[in-house]
């Protein structure tokens, strides 16, 4: 290992200039108007939370998570996402005062990078909770707000891909002869290992019907446009009858070009439970965010309420998000040393005319030129303007 | 339509899977001039191949600047990228297996592997219930356990004369490997009808 430089930043950590910076915060505004203004209440819980609590009950990997000591010698991990934090405090304590509660959040993450630069350690997550409902309806909420969400940054070329985990449980363990069969193809489901799904049905010695339905399966499945064209694959089940009000609702909201569906989603987040999906968003080669029913984490925290949630990266977000112009005016003003009364005097009226105004005295500038470059317009007062007047 | 971005391996992986396109009912130009161009655009088909070396074509897809791409599954397993795996071309099949000199045990307190393939050696033999030290090689992996570096190599065979003709031999077969069609997966969702389009149509020649 060579030694740290003194630029050097730990692997997957960024500086946020200022040009970032303020679309960052332009995002985060119409994201907190958006959230706001459809019954969400902001919360923030703390960047650093035990190891056997959240770290543990986070769905995120192990090898991920920052991990330190604190002074009594328990392990402490940088929360690696906001479901878990969210769902300690709600099950300790707001789950006692409202139900069900609607939470949001806009706030950093950490996840330790392993393969390669180009990734973020720290970023920032923005996203909803819906705690205590487990109707249809709260899964339609937070698909439909996801969907609007997008839309209300002016970002419309996206998709959003839905599954049910209880729906794929349900046709794994049908189609198949034992568990650790079932385990195998729902591991390769998740490492969307198509070829590798087909390889391990046909090596299974399965049933000709079975392994013909799940073959079948894993070609239809990824891309169904109506919730009747999986009928074939389940019993009568609850599940299904649930995604049929699902997508009926996102309909009724004239939603539904934004949505398809694919019942082989899994995900290596083991907790959730019901509905899950995906989004992408043209612009980014990632997916820019996820959500799902998690009523499993909830039991995890020792509470039977249902939950569902979203969340978003602000990272990608911006990778895909339009143009975005700011028309504030930014003005310098430089002044003479025995002027200062004058140039304070003329800055607190530009900036009451709503300009950005950096008030600089002139015995402070190496090159005058180069530094009015960085304004909108450069004001001098100096004792020859005021003769001038 | 929009443009498809697919990344390609160079050399004969190449030659193979773009005559299967063309087989496929692609329109695209009989004779391609490779010489040392890394991209190649084909306007009647709104497609532009990236020419790559075969080991960073899952890169490529993985961070989306290639919405699909051809890699050989060795690369895939090694590397462990977030793509998805749509088809096996069953193009430049071979497999992955260990080799040493006949008769040989590996040493018993820190049996010494050779390979290109880290990853790949050290999940197999984890597998096996065996600890190993993995000696990273780029080529001329047979000659290690020639002269002592190593116990066992894990390397790619495709007819095992190599081996044979360095006096090695097979000891276990790991894993068969082939070309695969990968998708990036949000290109996958967004651009999802032409690449079920190219899937299906591609499915029909390999089958």
């Amino acid at each position: 290992m060579s030694s740290i430089k003194m630029f050097e930043k730990p692997l997957g950590m960024r500086d946020t200039l200022p040009a970032i910076y303020e679309k960052v915060e332009a995002v985060r505004q119409t994201g907190r108007n958006f959230l706001r203004g459809h019954g969400f209440d902001f919360i923030k819980t703390p960047s650093l939370e035990y190891y056997d609590t959240v770290g543990k009950a986070s769905a995120i990997y192990d090898a991920s998570l920052f991990k330190l000591v604190d002074s009594q010698g328990n392990t402490l991990v940088l929360r690696p996402d906001m479901t878990t934090p969210i769902t300690r405090v709600a099950t300790s304590k707001l789950l006692k005062e409202k139900i069900p509660l609607r939470l949001a959040y806009f706030a950093s993450v950490f996840r330790a990078q392993q393969t390669e630069g180009g990734r973020p350690a720290e970023f920032e997550q923005m996203g909803i909770e819906i705690i205590g409902d487990k109707s249809v309806f709260a899964d339609a909420e937070v698909i439909v707000t996801a969907i609007q969400l997008m839309q209300s940054y002016g970002i419309d070329s996206f998709k959003i891909t839905i599954g049910h985990a209880g729906l794929l449980n349900c046709i794994l363990s049908d189609y198949t002869d034992h568990k650790e069969q079932e385990h195998k193809l729902r591991t390769l489901l998740v490492e969307r290992n198509y070829v590798g799904f087909e390889e391990a049905v046909e090596s299974f010695d399965l049933p000709k019907t079975k392994s013909d339905a799940l073959l079948q399966f894993i070609n239809e499945a990824t891309n169904i446009k109506a919730i009747e064209d999986i009928e074939k694959y389940v019993r009568k089940n609850d599940a299904l009858v649930y995604m049929q009000q699902l997508a009926n609702l996102i309909e009724t909201a004239n939603l539904s070009q934004y949505v398809s569906f694919d019942f082989t989603l899994s995900s290596h987040m083991n907790y959730y439970t019901g509905m899950l999906f995906e989004l992408f968003a043209e612009g980014s080669g990632f997916a820019i965010g996820n959500g799902g029913r998690y009523d499993g984490l909830l039991n995890h925290f020792g509470s039977e309420v249902g939950a569902t949630g979203f969340g978003i990266r602000v990272d990608r977000l911006l990778e895909v998000l339009p143009k975005f112009e700011v028309e504030e005016e930014t003005v310098a003003v430089i002044f003479e040393a025995e002027l200062f009364t004058k140039a304070l005097q003329l800055a607190n009226e530009l900036r009451q005319q709503g300009s950005l105004v950096t008030l600089q005295s002139k015995d402070g500038i190496a090159d005058e030129k180069a530094f009015a470059l960085n304004f909108n317009r450069t004001v001098y007062v100096s004792q020859e303007d005021l003769s001038n007047e | 339509m929009n443009e498809l971005t697919i990344a390609m391996p160079k050399g004969r992986i190449f030659e193979e899977a773009y005559q299967m396109l063309i087989d496929a009912g692609f329109n695209l130009p009989e004779e391609v001039e490779m010489s040392r161009k890394l991209m190649i655009e084909i306007p009647e088909e709104k497609i532009r191949f990236i020419l790559a070396k075969p080991t960073d074509v899952p890169v490529y897809v993985e961070h989306g600047v290639a919405d699909i791409g051809i890699a050989g599954k060795d690369t895939l397993l090694e590397l462990n990228r977030n793509v998805h795996e749509l088809l096996d071309l069953k193009i430049s099949k071979c497999y992955i297996a260990s080799a040493g000199l006949p008769n040989t045990q590996m040493n018993e307190i820190a049996p010494r592997i050779a390979t290109k393939y880290p990853n790949i050696a050290m999940s197999y033999y984890k597998e096996m219930g065996e600890q190993v030290e993995i000696i990273e090689l780029n080529g001329s992996i047979e000659l290690a356990p020639m002269i002592g570096l190593a116990d066992r190599i894990v390397d790619i065979v495709s007819t095992g004369r190599t081996l044979k003709e360095n006096g090695l031999v097979e000891y276990e077969h790991i894993t068969d490997v082939s070309s695969r069609l990968i998708a990036n997966p949000v290109s996958y969702r967004m651009k999802s009808e032409r690449i079920q389009d190219l899937v299906s149509r591609l499915k029909k020649l390999v089958n």
